[in-house]
């Protein structure tokens, strides 16, 4: 268990919530403040509880995975979080800051960077202007609309860099609208990443990508900088082994167990829930 | 009771104008609502419905019902007409459905005039209604009490139609979701047809029916379309019954509100529309953002998505066969990025050139082509570039034009100076507005700026004491380069002027809009949730586009009154605001120099070619603006060479919602 | 019954299918799975109609279906549940059923009969049933077409394991009746409950085949086959 000790993450899972750990009394050893800590965060859209009373506490570094079947409420999640979208009820923290009435671009600027489940580029700007679009109001580069051309060669420069990084140098003046799915999914991540973000949320960062791809995007996030906490969505069970510590599986908005990695996966009822697209009626 | 008895008339007035008002609304939402398509010529619809109806009636039954008959079908026919003629537009969005049914609508207009005439016909109704009867001790008009009733029976009926039979349930069902509709065996252009005939024979039944309350003549239809947009923003698209009690209020404010405050009745109608709308989208906003990201889009969201798309991308063939070989002929230097400026250059020579060449009169309409083509940049800004569709910028254009003619009033003759006041004035007056615009988008922009740019017109008007009413403002010194240079008398003086002015303008604007400011601006329309994302405050630098926009609507304004010395509220209506626009759409949405060209079109085909065809201007814009709907799909922008090359056709599956592919996490 | 013959399709000049061939013989129940961006549910979208294939051909017995639209494929007898549900939301459960009865051999009282929750439910919403109901209206809907081939996209996607069963055994029992059926699913489970054949699909290609009766015997090979064996990860 040791490959575990610094990973750490705490989930309870809504009215089951027997086995739930104090929220922030994290699974692991608990040693570090957590970068991220929600409280029995709720969202309902009608009829249909997406969220339903998660909680979840991540220290710095954390390389954390969620997964479970369709219509789980993974995307949700990661919107709560990012604040696209607001929890109806309970209570999201960043650094110890309530952060649960703030957009997402003030979220973004306290360092919550996130991909998209559909990646999402300026068709018309180049793939190095989509980046510094990124990188615009981080880096100390100011607020307004206006760079001065030193500033705004830094930018470059630096955008530059972090496409090289995800393998996209050589597409850096091409359109964002002519590059590949699987090359425009490594843009998002390059602009979630230009931000150094102290959280990063991945929304299905390998969906539809080439094994070459894939191998490209373990690399970055293997390179990540440690101290970055990380939330994966991902159906890629290969992704998540290799990446993540700890696994949350989510199923009809609630977490169904959070674990290290491998304990989780291996979890009978957690298979059967996630690979039979079922909710398990109830959790040991 | 004094009150309630001195009111009787007017509010049972109100009942019925309310009445006739909800079946032309229920019509136009019908067509929105579940066919999608937003008729700007719904209005003319209806006046061909009152038209035929004046025609046949002749004071018998026989001749009232014959009425009723023909014009209900005859709008009914137009109605599978328009249905065929916007299914090739079913993936260009709104603004194009904009376009050719505002060109319907203007020629339609126009034909009717010719027809029927100018006056205002008169409508015979049959014997025995063309009398009064007593109701509580009041006369009232018999035919208008019979009107209720048959209203009445004609919403019972449409609305049987729509929640008890097969038929209304595949309409509602085509409106949740077209395509599984189809999957269950039904075609949705078998239903598109249907709705759209439903639609207009609800127009031409209402005309034929109504012709005696709103009666045809040549403002029938922009009356009619202006109220029952009204009715349907404030009563949404979701509801009947929501429709109708609309319609009633919208029918009270302009019967029993005029009788009763007249001073304020005008303004009531827009001012609760703009208050409604900015209070829905305020609270749809978020929403509308989780469920983009969530991958299931609302209605509205998809709506706006349509919309958005029609802003954003638009391709074709048939360009890409126009533009080839005049592409190809131009030097690669031309081609590049550096030579986006090239063309621009081009047209500043040639319109440096005109005054050698052309007429004193000629020349001023060029002038005024300037001043609109001002206008018609700072819609493409707002529309094109920031992703909001406007018919609301006429509004700064008119605090630009009314500032530089009431300060050279007031002595002020120094033209530079004139036109930053103008400016400012005018982003002023932006910076209030902005707000309520900003959070909205897609159609919703369209309305809310429709109602502001309506608001400032009826202000403009009432306020007679300071802009001279309905007589506008004319008269005034004229202006001067500098303070001790001579005024600027003759033509070619004020053509120079205007063209100097209007070149720095264009020149600070396309140096903002290629400047990584502009790219911030595009990024937030084609990327609102990326840019979100990544820290950027979206709305604040929509609200900076929106001033900067107001300020060059501003100048235009400003041009204008210096160009024609005259300005009213005429000059800055409505129809300006929509002509602003469609230049904007036909030029390509995106493009300075294509809404430049665009008015350059709209003025050349108004004023220099009706003149040789005198009142047949309508006619000439109408066949414009559909020509350039089927003919331009990405706009004049189209025809000029890309900026950037290399630049592969924007998918055109962006305007096609595609539900099942995404997940529903 | 169903006949795919190298059918390539994608979205917006992306392929997602990759010349898959495929053959659905009468009265039988083929499940295809594979994982979320296999190209499932634009299988299913290629042969209801909704995407035009780029390349290859779709046949139901024997007729050409290829690139027809959606409402002529669903009278030709292709009835579609799909995924999401989609039902529509301001119709009530008994204007679906009078919306979609085409007047065959599935009318509605035989559709009542087999999914009684239905009728004590025809007042409400499509909006305002559970997603298990939304299942069976969706589903209601595709049989009063009385269709030949039943297309099912992830049937029991968010349904409770109680309710998911039920979707098996409807299958089952539609599939006695002699009905074929398509049904496509990242679930081996619902695969190895009532499929006839299996076909993994990875990656837009038809990768592994097998019969119904060896993944029930042994699902470890399907298992391996979608990669989702313990080891793997």
């Amino acid at each position: 268990m040791s490959r575990y000790e610094d990973a750490a993450a705490g989930t309870a899972g809504g009215e089951g919530a027997g086995r739930a750990p104090a929220p922030g009394k994290a699974l692991g050893t608990g040693r570090a403040e957590p970068v991220l800590q929600l409280t029995d965060v709720r969202r309902r859209f009608g009829s249909l509880t997406a969220v339903d009373g998660v909680s979840l506490s991540l220290p710095p570094g954390a390389r954390h995975a969620v997964i479970g079947p369709n219509g789980a409420g993974k995307t949700t999640l990661l919107n709560l979080i990012a604040g696209t979208d607001r929890p109806d009820s309970g209570t999201l923290r960043l650094d110890g800051t309530d952060i649960a009435r703030l957009g997402p671009g003030r979220r973004n600027r306290l360092g919550i960077a996130r991909s998209f489940q559909q990646p999402t580029a300026v068709a018309e700007l180049s793939a190095l202007d989509n980046i510094v679009l990124a990188s615009w109001r981080h880096h100390g580069t100011g607020r307004g609309l206006w760079r001065s051309p030193r500033r705004h060669r830094q930018l470059t420069e630096r955008a530059l860099r972090r496409l090289d990084e995800v393998g996209l140098a050589p597409v850096a003046h091409r359109p964002a609208g002519a590059l590949s799915h699987g090359q425009r999914r490594l843009l998002d991540l390059a602009a979630a990443l230009s931000g150094t973000p102290r959280l990063l949320l991945l929304d299905e960062p390998a969906a539809g990508l080439t094994d070459t791809d894939i191998a490209r995007l373990l690399d970055v996030l293997a390179r990540l900088d440690t101290d970055t906490a990380v939330i994966l969505v991902e159906h890629h069970s290969e992704v998540v082994a290799r990446f993540a510590r700890t696994v949350t599986v989510l199923a009809a908005g609630r977490a169904l167990i959070t674990a290290p990695t491998r304990e989780a996966l291996a979890h009978p009822e957690v298979r059967e829930a996630y690979l039979e697209s079922v909710p398990a009626e109830e959790t040991p | 009771m004094g009150f309630l008895d001195a009111q009787f008339v007017p509010a049972l007035d109100g009942v019925a104008y309310g009445l006739l008002l909800f079946v032309v609304a229920a019509g136009l939402s019908l067509a929105f609502g579940t066919a999608g398509v937003l008729n700007l010529s719904h209005g003319t619809l209806y006046a061909l419905g009152a038209y035929t109806g004046a025609e046949c009636g002749d004071g018998t039954w026989g001749g009232f019902l014959l009425g009723l008959a023909a014009g209900t079908a005859v709008a009914c026919l137009a109605g599978v007409l328009l249905s065929a003629a916007t299914a090739p537009l079913a993936r260009r969005g709104h603004l194009a459905q904009a376009l050719l049914t505002f060109g319907l609508a203007l020629a339609g207009g126009n034909l009717l005039v010719e027809f029927f005439g100018e006056d205002e016909m008169p409508v015979p109704v049959p014997g025995v209604l063309d009398s009064t009867v007593t109701l509580l001790g009041h006369r009232y008009p018999a035919y208008r009490l019979c009107f209720i009733g048959m209203a009445l029976l004609l919403a019972a009926a449409g609305t049987w139609v729509l929640t008890r039979t097969r038929a209304g349930a595949a309409v509602r069902a085509a409106a949740d979701d077209p395509q599984m509709l189809a999957a269950t065996g039904i075609s949705p252009r078998a239903v598109h047809t249907g709705v759209l005939a439903a639609s207009g024979a609800l127009a031409g039944a209402a005309g034929a029916l109504g012709a005696p309350i709103i009666g045809p003549g040549p403002d029938t239809a922009d009356t009619v379309l202006m109220l029952s947009l009204v009715i349907v923003v404030l009563g949404g698209l979701r509801s009947l019954w929501a429709t109708l009690a609309a319609a009633l209020l919208v029918g009270e404010v302009q019967t029993l509100g005029v009788s009763l405050m007249p001073d304020w009745a005008p303004y009531l109608l827009f001012a609760a529309m703009a208050a409604v709308l900015v209070l829905r989208s305020g609270l749809a906003a978020e929403p509308e953002t989780a469920a983009h990201q969530d991958g299931a889009p609302s209605r509205p969201a998809r709506a706006l998505a349509a919309v958005r798309a029609q802003v954003t991308t638009g391709t074709a063939e048939l360009t890409a066969r126009l533009t080839g070989p005049l592409t190809s002929r131009l030097p690669a230097r031309l081609r590049g990025p550096a030579g986006s400026a090239a063309p621009f250059l081009l047209l500043l020579a040639v319109l440096a050139a005109l005054p050698s060449v052309l007429d004193a009169y000629s020349l001023s309409l060029v002038g005024y082509a300037l001043a609109l083509g001002l206008l018609a940049v700072s819609v493409t800004v707002v529309t094109g570039y920031a992703g909001l569709p406007t018919l609301g910028q006429a509004a700064p254009f008119a605090v630009g034009g009314y500032a530089t003619a009431l300060l050279a009033e007031e002595g002020w003759t120094t033209g530079p100076l004139l036109v930053l006041l103008a400016a400012l004035a005018a982003a002023l007056f932006s910076l209030v507005t902005g707000p309520a615009i900003i959070r909205a988008r897609g159609t919703t922009v369209l309305m809310i700026t429709l109602a502001v740019g309506e608001l400032t017109v009826t202000a403009i008007d009432r306020m007679g004491w300071l802009t001279g009413g309905t007589d506008g403002l004319v008269g005034f010194p004229a202006l001067r380069w500098l303070p001790g240079t001579p005024e600027l008398l003759d033509e070619r003086q004020l053509y120079g002027y205007a063209l100097t002015v209007a070149a720095v303008a264009l020149a600070l604007t396309l140096l903002v809009l290629h400047s990584p400011a502009g790219k911030l601006l595009t990024g937030s329309r084609a990327a609102e949730s990326r840019l979100r994302a990544s820290g950027h405050p979206v709305g604040r630098y929509l609200l900076v586009a929106h001033l900067g926009a107001g300020a060059l609507a501003g100048v235009g304004g400003s041009l204008m009154v210096t160009v024609q010395s005259y300005i009213s509220p005429a000059d800055v209506g409505f129809e300006t605001a929509a002509l602003a626009l469609l230049a904007a759409v036909i030029g390509g949405t995106r493009s300075v120099l294509g809404a430049l060209l665009g008015a350059g079109l709209i003025v050349f085909t108004r004023d220099w070619l009706a003149g040789a065809w005198p009142g047949h201007a309508p006619l000439l814009l109408g066949a414009l603006f559909v020509a350039a709907v089927y003919l331009l799909p990405r706009g004049l922008a189209g025809l000029l060479p890309r900026p950037e090359p290399g630049r592969p056709p924007a998918p055109a599956k962006t305007a096609a919602p595609r539900p099942a592919e995404r997940s529903a996490t | 019954m169903l006949q795919l013959t190298a059918v390539s399709a994608g979205y917006g000049g992306g392929t997602v299918l990759h010349g898959l061939d495929l053959d659905v013989p009468e009265g039988t129940v083929h499940a295809v799975v594979g994982h979320n961006g296999a190209g499932k549910t634009t299988l299913v979208h290629t042969v209801a109609g909704l995407l035009r294939p780029a390349a290859g051909t779709v046949r139901l017995a024997g007729a050409d279906l290829t690139g027809r639209p959606p409402h002529r494929t669903a009278r030709a007898g292709v009835g579609l549940v799909p995924q999401g549900r989609r039902v529509f939301a301001s119709l009530t459960v008994a204007e679906h059923l009078l919306l979609a009865d085409r007047g065959g051999s599935w009318t509605v009282s035989r559709v009542l009969e087999l999914l009684p929750r239905l009728g004590e439910r025809r007042g409400h919403r499509g909006s305002d049933l559970s997603g298990g109901e939304q299942q069976m209206l969706a589903l209601a809907r595709a049989l009063l077409g009385s269709p030949r081939l039943l297309l099912l996209d992830e049937p029991t996607e968010g349904l409770a394991p109680q309710l998911a069963r039920m979707v098996h055994e409807l299958i089952a029992s539609l599939a006695a009746e002699g009905l074929t059926v398509l049904l496509v699913s990242p679930s081996p489970a619902l695969a190895a409950a009532c499929a006839d054949e299996v076909t993994v699909l990875t990656s837009g290609r038809a990768t592994h085949h097998f019969t119904g009766s060896t993944v029930r015997a042994d699902p470890s090979a399907l298992h391996a086959a979608l990669d989702l064996t313990a080891g793997g990860v």
